[in-house]
């Protein structure tokens, strides 16, 4: 089996947010109490009870007064070359089989590192600031339904169809479709091109993201989409150089120690016997 | 019996078997988190609880101390920054003394020799590490960047690597080279032979044993030479 996928198509979504509201009730998360903020937007960020949320935003097109409503998906990006997995220090964060960031919950041990690695400010923490105790939540990609041949909460309930799941590779070449197909759709008054800035983002982001999206316009008007995310190079350091450093040093100190005593003790003996 | 002289007063101590205690469980309990295959006993928490709780006592104890013995504290301190030519000497002759060579080729060393001292170097230096870089990360998680609070676990890693490294060190001169026969007595009784305190700290001893005031008979009576 290869690695999945999730599609979002920014263009076909209808911000419904029915994905957000199948991700609350297949994860028996509560919601939560909030205030108008005179946007569709809600809630204002991800927090431990929501792990996805649909975000709005209005961009001037073309410079001439038109106004594009721009949808966007916000959650977990299942990266291949995910920062949360390389901090964690129980596995609790690892590469599933299929692809995505999985994550055993009672492996947590609350330390948080990996809402500082990740470069997309995506997981989130509950937890007692003074003694430590503390869980974290993020998109668990519906593990325990894509490992039984279901899709994703969020894709069963997308009714435009916004969403699909499926091998990352046949979504990639739907995707990269899509995006042409919109870069060719044109103003039948004016004849303008009404996407020309179409694009797909998660096809080489860190390695490839699990979660792909065809957007309507460029990378640069999605305030959640960097256009050239990473692992920050301290977060990295630790798994990659810091840690076989540590093992190297105790493990020639250890050795250095062992042959010290069995020099030592054999001379000392000797020098007592030559007395 | 043998002529005995103090080495470590109570406090000494005292405070020398709490900062170890702690360390113990510090390195323990952060062991767990550094080598992945132990990651799952640090789940739910309770390990990062034990790790906090034994920060305190690890910070609190050296600082009670110094509170309590602010003179002694202070020139313990001196003495950890004062490096000269006699740490040279010792440098030169410490390869072939720890081997197994011959004890006369050491120069007489005062209360505390050259290895020690790098020690307590050491020590202070990963005291003040994990100190700043262990607030930050606990009291101040969320309000700094990430940047800042990734160098800090990177920092606190590498006090953890050198302070543990050399803490092996420690304990197996103290307690396990051949040669250092009384060192873990010393850090239980308080006390050594003159014997020892004449071969492996010849200069402090004669400091001290001069003005005759820290030499401490056993109650059979000095045993002279």
């Amino acid at each position: 089996m290869g690695e999945k996928a999730i599609l979002y198509d920014g263009s076909k979504c209808t911000a419904c947010r029915g994905c957000q509201a199948a991700c609350k009730q297949w994860n028996d998360l509560s919601g939560e109490e909030t205030t108008n903020r005179g946007s569709y937007e809600n809630p204002a960020n991800l927090s431990v009870d929501t792990w996805l949320k649909m975000e709005f935003k209005e961009v001037s097109r073309n410079g001439n007064g038109s106004v594009a409503w721009l949808f966007n998906r916000r959650s977990c990006m299942h990266c291949t070359d995910a920062g949360c997995v390389m901090v964690c220090p129980t596995g609790a964060l690892y590469h599933h089989e299929l692809g995505f960031v999985a994550y055993d919950k009672d492996l947590c041990s609350g330390c948080g590192y990996c809402l500082e690695a990740c470069p997309f400010d995506v997981p989130r923490r509950s937890g007692n600031t003074i003694t430590g105790v503390g869980k974290m939540d993020k998109c668990t990609f519906c593990q325990d339904r894509v490992t039984q041949g279901l899709e994703p909460a969020c894709v069963k309930s997308c009714p435009p169809g916004a969403l699909s799941f499926g091998e990352r590779g046949e979504l990639l070449i739907e995707a990269n479709k899509r995006v042409q197909a919109l870069k060719a759709i044109r103003d039948p008054v004016t004849g303008e091109a009404l996407y020309p800035n179409a694009t797909l983002y998660g096809d080489a982001q860190l390695d490839g993201l699990h979660v792909l999206y065809v957007l309507p316009d460029s990378i640069d008007k999605y305030d959640s989409l960097p256009a050239s995310p990473k692992v920050s190079d301290i977060a990295a350091a630790w798994q990659r150089y810091l840690q076989p450093v540590g093992y190297a040093v105790v493990g020639a100190v250890a050795v250095g120690l062992l042959l010290n005593f069995m020099v030592a003790r054999a001379r000392m003996i000797q020098e007592k016997e030559g007395k | 019996m043998q002529h005995e002289v103090e080495r470590f007063k109570l406090r000494s101590r005292w405070l020398h078997w709490v900062i170890a205690a702690s360390a113990l469980t510090l390195g323990l309990t952060g062991l767990f988190l550094y080598v992945p295959q132990f990651g799952p006993v640090a789940q739910d928490s309770v390990t990062r609880v034990i790790h906090r709780i034994a920060a305190v006592i690890f910070i609190g104890a050296p600082v009670l101390y110094f509170l309590v013995a602010p003179a002694a504290s202070l020139s313990f301190l001196k003495k950890v920054f004062t490096w000269g030519k006699e740490d040279l000497e010792w440098t030169k002759a410490a390869p072939d003394y720890y081997f197994g060579g011959e004890e006369s080729k050491m120069p007489p060393q005062p209360e505390m020799n050259t290895g020690q001292k790098l020690f307590a170097l050491v020590s202070v230096a990963c005291f003040i590490g994990f100190l700043i870089t262990g607030i930050i990360m606990w009291a101040f998680k969320g309000q700094v960047s990430s940047g800042v609070f990734n160098a800090s676990v990177f920092v606190h890693d590498v006090c953890f690597i050198l302070g543990g490294a050399m803490l092996l060190v420690h304990v197996f001169l103290g307690a396990i080279h051949p040669r250092m026969t009384e060192s873990l007595r010393s850090m239980i009784t308080g006390k050594v032979s003159a014997e020892y305190a004449k071969s492996h700290h010849g200069k402090w001893y004669e400091e001290t044993t001069g003005a005759g005031e820290v030499a401490e008979e056993s109650p059979s009576g000095p045993a002279q030479g």
